[in-house]
C-alpha cells in the first residue's frame, strides 16, 4: 500500500502541472493518536534525582504536525524518546495508537519502533560505511520482505526526498541537507505512522532548512504522518499546525490545530 | 546481502587496523599449525614405534654407556624356545662424516643375523637380505640420508667413523630401505666394523652400545622389560631397557621436551591473538558508539547488535586465520621446503586436517575476543550514547 501511495505521489510530483496538492490538505490516513497521560520522568546522577518531566499531559492526534519549542534542557528530547520507545518512564503512560508502550516488553518495543516510528536527528546518524541507498535499505532488513521489494522501497523514499541522482554517494560525499534527506528517507521507508524529528534543521542553513520543513509537510499533508518536530526555531515552527511550549516541566499551547477531522 | 556488505565494509574502514589484527592472529596460527604438524608426526612416529613392539636395552646410566656384548646370550637365555623373544639385535652407533662434508650422518653398525628378525617392517626383499649376507661391507641407507647425499643403489661410497678407528671405510650401498619407519639413519654391520677395529689394533669387540630386541606380544614386551633389568640388576653394568616408544619419546623429551614446549608455544600465542583480537573489536565499537546507537534507535534488537560485532570480529580473525594457515600449508607442500629434514620427523607433513582445525581456532579466537566488546554494544543505552553525540 505504502509504495502505491508513494508512486502516485512521485507521478504527481514528475507533472509540473500538478503542484496545487503542496497546499491541498489531505485527511490523516495513519489513525496513530499519541496519548502521553501523566508522565514522570527523573535521571539520578550520583544519587541525586534530577526531575526533567512532572506529571506531563499530552494528546496529538493522529495526522497532526506538531511542533514542540523550548529552552535547552527542558526536557524536549527526553520526551521525544519516550514517545518513540527509546526509554520508559519513571511513571505515567504512554499510547501511540493501539499500543500501550509501557506493557510492551523490551524487545516488543525494539519491534514496534522498527514498524511504527521513524527518527530524524539533528546529526543525521548515517553510516558511513554506506551508501545512501544502503542507508535508507537498512531498517528495511527488519522486515521479512524481497530484496526486489527492498530496493522498489528504497528507490521511491530517495525520490520523494529528491535524492535519486545520489543514491549511490556516501554520507561523506553528500552535503548536510543532502544527509539529512537521507536520513527522512530512512525514517520513512518503513512507512511508520509516527516521524519523530529531534532539531532535523539544527546543523542546516535556512534555505536548506526550509526544503527539509517543506518535505516534512509533505509527509504530514499527503501521506498523513503524525509528525512531532523538536526545534529552537521559530520559522521552523511556523510550519506546524499546533505549537506547544514546554518549560520547566510544564507544557503550554501556543498555536491551534488547523486541520484535524 | 547488504547485511553482509556492511560487516564486510565495517572490516575495510580501518584498514591498517584491520590488517595488523589480521596479522596478529595468523602469527599464532602460522605457530600452531606447525607445532601440530611436528606433534602430530611425532606421534605417528611413536606409535608405529609401539606396533613393533621392540625393546630398546641400554646402560642403565646413559645410553651413551656402551655394555658388554656378551649379554646378548644372556638376554637370548630368558627364552631359550624364542616364544616370546624373537630376535637380539646388538647396535652400535658409529656417526660417520663424507670427506669434506660438514654433516653429521647417523650410522649404525649392526648384527647382520638378526636386524631383518627385528625390523620386518621395513620388507626388505629376498634380493636385498641376499646381498646384505653375501656382502661384509654392505651398507643399507635410510632412503632421506641417501637423497641428500645422493646415493644410490650399487654405490660404493666412504664414510669415516666417529669413533675409532677414526679411518675412511668404504661401504656398498645395498637397498635405501623404503619403508623405514627412521628415514635417516643407515646401517653397516658389525662384523666389518669390528674387523676393522682389530685391523687398526683397536680393541673393543666385547663392547657394544645397545640391544633392539622384538618380542612377539605385548605381554612378553611387559615382562621381558622388567625380566632383563632384574637380570642385570647386580651386574657392574646394569641395564635400563624400554619399549622403542618410551625410549623416542625419553630421547626427545630429554633433547627438546618437544611436544609439550610445542603446545604451550602453541597456546600461548593464540591467547596473545585473543588479546590482539579484543583491542581492535573495542576499538571498532568504540569509534562507532553512534552508529550502535543508530541502529537500535531503528529497531535493531540487542541481540542483533551482539550478533553482528560476534561476526564481525570471526571474519576479522577467520581471515587471519586462513592467511596463518596457508603459510606454512603452501611453503610445505609447494615450495622446496617440503622436502627439508626435521630430526626424528624426517620430512614434515602439513595435514589438511590441521589448517582446517586452526582456522577453527581464528573462528574462536574471533568469538573470544568479541564477547566483551559485544556485550558493551548490546546493552548500550540509546538515548544516553545519541545524547553524547549530539
Ligand atoms: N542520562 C541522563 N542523566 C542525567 N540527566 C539527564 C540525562 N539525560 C538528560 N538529562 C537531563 O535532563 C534534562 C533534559 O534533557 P533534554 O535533552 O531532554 O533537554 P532538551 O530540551 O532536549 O535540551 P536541548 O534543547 O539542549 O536539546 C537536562 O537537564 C539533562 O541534563
Ligand atoms: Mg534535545
Amino acid at each position: 500500500m505504502f509504495i502505491g501511495e508513494l508512486q502516485r505521489y512521485v507521478t504527481r510530483l514528475q507533472n509540473p502541472n500538478n503542484v496545487s496538492f503542496l497546499i491541498q490538505k489531505v485527511c490523516p490516513m495513519s489513525l496513530a493518536n499519541i496519548s502521553v497521560h501523566q508522565v514522570v520522568k527523573n535521571y539520578h546522577k550520583d544519587r541525586i534525582e534530577i526531575p526533567v518531566l512532572n506529571g506531563l499531559d499530552l494528546t496529538i492526534p493522529a495526522g497532526q504536525f506538531s511542533v514542540l519549542m523550548g529552552p535547552s534542557g527542558s526536557g524536549k528530547s527526553t520526551l521525544l524518546h519516550l514517545i518513540g520507545g527509546l526509554d520508559r518512564p519513571t511513571s505515567g503512560t504512554i499510547q501511540v495508537g493501539d499500543f500501550n508502550l509501557d506493557r510492551m516488553s523490551d524487545s516488543e518495543l525494539t519491534r514496534w519502533r522498527s514498524r511504527h516510528v521513524g527518527f530524524i536527528f539533528q546529526m543525521y546518524h548515517l553510516i558511513p560505511v554506506l551508501t545512501a541507498a544502503e542507508n535508507v535499505e537498512l531498517p528495511l532488513l527488519l522486515f521479512s520482505m524481497s530484496s526486489h521489494e527492498r530496493k522498489q522501497r528504497v528507490a521511491t523514499a530517495l525520490q520523494v526526498v529528491g535524492l535519486t541522482d545520489r543514491m549511490d554517494h556516501r554520507p561523506n560525499q553528500l552535503s548536510g541537507g543532502q544527509e539529512q534527506r537521507v536520513a527522512i528517507a530512512r525514517a520513512i521507508v518503513t512507512d511508520p505512522d509516527v516521524i519523530l524529528a529531534d532539531e532535523p534543521t539544527g546543523d542546516l542553513d535556512a534555505k536548506t532548512s526550509e526544503e527539509i520543513l517543506n518535505l516534512l509537510n509533505i509527509l504530514n499533508k499527503e501521506f498523513g504522518k503524525t509528525i512531532l518536530l523538536v526545534t529552537h526555531d521559530p520559522r521552523a515552527a511556523a510550519h506546524g499546525q499546533r505549537i506547544l511550549h514546554l518549560d520547566k516541566g510544564i507544557l503550554s499551547q501556543e498555536k491551534e490545530a488547523v486541520c484535524v477531522t | 546481502m547488504l547485511y553482509w556488505i556492511y560487516l564486510i565494509r565495517n572490516l575495510t574502514r580501518n584498514i591498517r587496523r584491520t590488517l595488523l589484527t589480521s596479522a596478529a592472529v595468523a602469527l599464532p596460527i602460522v605457530i600452531f599449525v606447525l607445532s601440530t604438524s611436528v606433534i602430530s608426526a611425532l606421534n605417528s612416529y611413536l606409535d608405529n614405534a609401539a606396533k613393533q613392539m621392540r625393546l630398546i636395552v641400554t646402560h642403565k646410566t646413559s645410553f651413551i654407556n656402551p655394555l658388554p656384548s656378551g649379554y646378548r646370550y644372556k638376554i637370548e637365555a630368558l627364552d631359550p624356545e624364542r616364544k616370546e623373544l624373537t630376535a637380539v639385535c646388538g647396535m652400535h652407533w658409529l656417526g660417520g662424516k663424507v670427506e669434506n662434508d660438514p654433516r653429521l650422518l647417523s650410522t649404525l653398525a649392526v648384527d647382520k643375523d638378526n636386524l631383518e628378525a627385528c625390523y620386518p617392517d621395513y620388507h626388505f626383499t629376498q634380493e636385498e637380505m641376499d646381498a646384505w649376507h653375501r656382502d661384509r661391507q654392505a651398507a643399507i641407507l635410510g632412503p632421506e640420508t641417501a637423497k641428500q647425499f645422493g646415493w644410490k643403489l650399487g654405490d660404493r661410497i666412504t664414510i669415516t667413523p666417529s669413533l675409532p678407528p677414526y679411518t675412511p671405510m668404504e661401504f656398498h650401498v645395498i637397498s635405501t630401505a623404503e619403508h623405514a619407519s627412521d628415514p635417516v639413519t643407515s646401517w653397516i654391520r658389525l662384523d666389518y666394523y669390528f674387523d676393522a677395529l682389530k685391523e687398526h689394533g683397536f680393541h673393543g669387540d666385547e663392547w657394544i652400545g645397545f640391544f633392539v630386541i622384538k618380542c612377539n606380544s605385548i605381554a612378553g614386551l611387559d615382562h621381558y622389560r622388567r625380566a632383563i633389568d632384574e637380570l642385570f640388576a647386580n651386574y657392574p653394568d646394569p641395564t635400563k631397557t624400554r619399549d622403542e616408544k618410551s625410549f623416542v619419546n625419553e630421547f626427545i623429551a630429554q633433547q627438546f621436551n618437544l611436544p609439550r614446549n610445542l603446545a604451550i608455544l602453541a597456546s600461548l600465542t593464540v591467547f596473545v591473538a585473543i588479546m590482539a583480537a579484543m583491542n581492535t573489536m573495542s576499538m571498532n565499537i568504540r569509534d562507532r558508539i553512534n552508529e550502535v546507537a543508530t541502529m537500535k534507535s531503528l529497531g535493531f534488537s540487542s541481540r542483533s547488535v551482539f550478533v553482528q560485532i560476534l561476526i564481525e570480529s570471526m571474519m576479522l580473525c577467520v581471515s587471519g586465520g586462513f592467511v596463518g594457515a596457508l603459510i606454512p600449508y603452501g611453503l610445505f607442500h609447494w615450495t622446496p621446503l617440503g622436502s627439508m629434514t626435521i630430526p626424528v620427523i624426517q620430512a614434515l607433513d602439513i595435514p589438511l586436517l590441521v589448517c582446517m582445525k586452526a582456522v577453527l581456532i581464528a573462528v574462536g579466537i574471533g568469538i573470544l575476543s568479541a564477547l566483551w566488546p559485544a556485550w558493551l554494544g548490546a546493552k548500550l543505552n540509546v538515548v544516553t550514547a545519541l545524547r553524547y553525540l549530539e
